[in-house]
């Protein structure tokens, strides 16, 4: 358990990752409300970018929180494939039913 | 904490052959399941989403009350914290810190839960039923399924938090069922992430 320990972050780090969550999450929220406020910033840029930031945010708790990133190769291939491939169907069904537009 | 899966020996206590206890494996294959169920019902929501169903009609869109909501998701991203450090906690054989972090996360996902049942309640009364049109539907049954994945999340670790009061350690069996409830948990968070931006945060 101890060679655990060593591998995973330690507490103090845990808290640095969640600090940086809260300030993704903040800055998801300003940028809503940038969009209702600014006539001149429009989905077109705020969408994208919330989309990075949630990816982010998806990425920092599966790789740290999770552990993905400690654990064996097989188990971060085994995920990553599946997601990509489970999120290129999403995206197909969505965009073959006109629910969202990707050109 | 993979090393919680392994006796005194050193030997694994579960039977392994791809490397990776099959306890933690068969947990992950639940999970892309359940992302698989959640990709479902968040496609249902974006499909009926910006549909018109009529003058007058009324969508979850126009109720949204995103301080609120914003506040919620803090909260459930700070559990997973709690969660990981309860983790944390017990590999370093910290007993009494881990049960402490257990009953920290539980806490916090009751306050989650009880957020989403005040927001439900205020849809309600402004008339938003679960019939009333699809995007209704589609909005209750995607943060109504989350909503009771975390309910299952909280009953599970107030299980194994009173366990660790009662008998005053976990065992090793049970240190890896805290890190399986950590991985569900942590799984619980990462669909809100999703949800909280998709549903949300782009109308």
């Amino acid at each position: 358990m101890a060679g655990a320990a060593q591998h995973h972050p330690q507490p103090r780090q845990y808290v640095m990752i969640a600090i940086v969550l809260a300030v993704l999450t903040a800055a998801e929220v300003a940028l809503f409300y940038l969009e209702v406020g600014v006539e001149a910033i429009g989905q077109a840029m705020t969408v994208p970018a919330l989309l990075i930031l949630s990816a982010l945010k998806f990425y920092l708790v599966v790789a740290m929180f999770m552990h993905l990133r400690f654990e064996k190769r097989l188990l971060s291939r085994f995920f990553t494939v599946g997601a990509i491939l489970a999120g290129s169907l999403y995206l197909i069904t969505l965009t073959a039913l006109g629910a969202v537009i990707l050109f | 904490m993979a090393d919680l899966a392994h006796d005194h020996a050193g030997a694994p206590s579960h039977h392994q052959v791809t490397g990776i206890d099959n306890r933690k494996l068969g947990m992950w294959v639940f999970l892309s399941s359940e992302f698989l169920f959640f990709g479902a019902l968040i496609n249902n929501y974006l499909l009926f989403k910006g549909r018109d169903f009529g003058p007058g009609a009324l969508y979850p869109v126009e109720l949204y009350d995103i301080p609120f909501t914003s506040i919620s998701s803090f909260v459930l991203l700070m559990s997973s914290l709690t969660m990981v450090l309860a983790h944390s906690a017990l590999a370093r054989h910290d007993q009494e810190q881990a049960r402490t972090w257990l009953f920290a996360t539980s806490f916090l996902g009751i306050v989650f839960v009880s957020g989403q049942f005040f927001e439900f309640a205020e849809f309600l009364l402004h008339g938003l039923k679960l019939n009333l049109n699809p995007a209704a539907s589609a909005f209750y049954m995607l943060t109504g399924f989350h909503g009771a994945h975390v309910i299952i999340g909280v009953l599970m670790l107030l299980v194994l938090a009173f366990k660790s009061m009662r008998t005053g350690s976990l065992s090793e069996a049970e240190g890896m069922n805290v890190e399986l409830v950590g991985l569900y948990w942590h799984f619980v968070d990462i669909i809100w992430i999703v949800i909280f931006v998709l549903v949300y945060l782009i109308q």
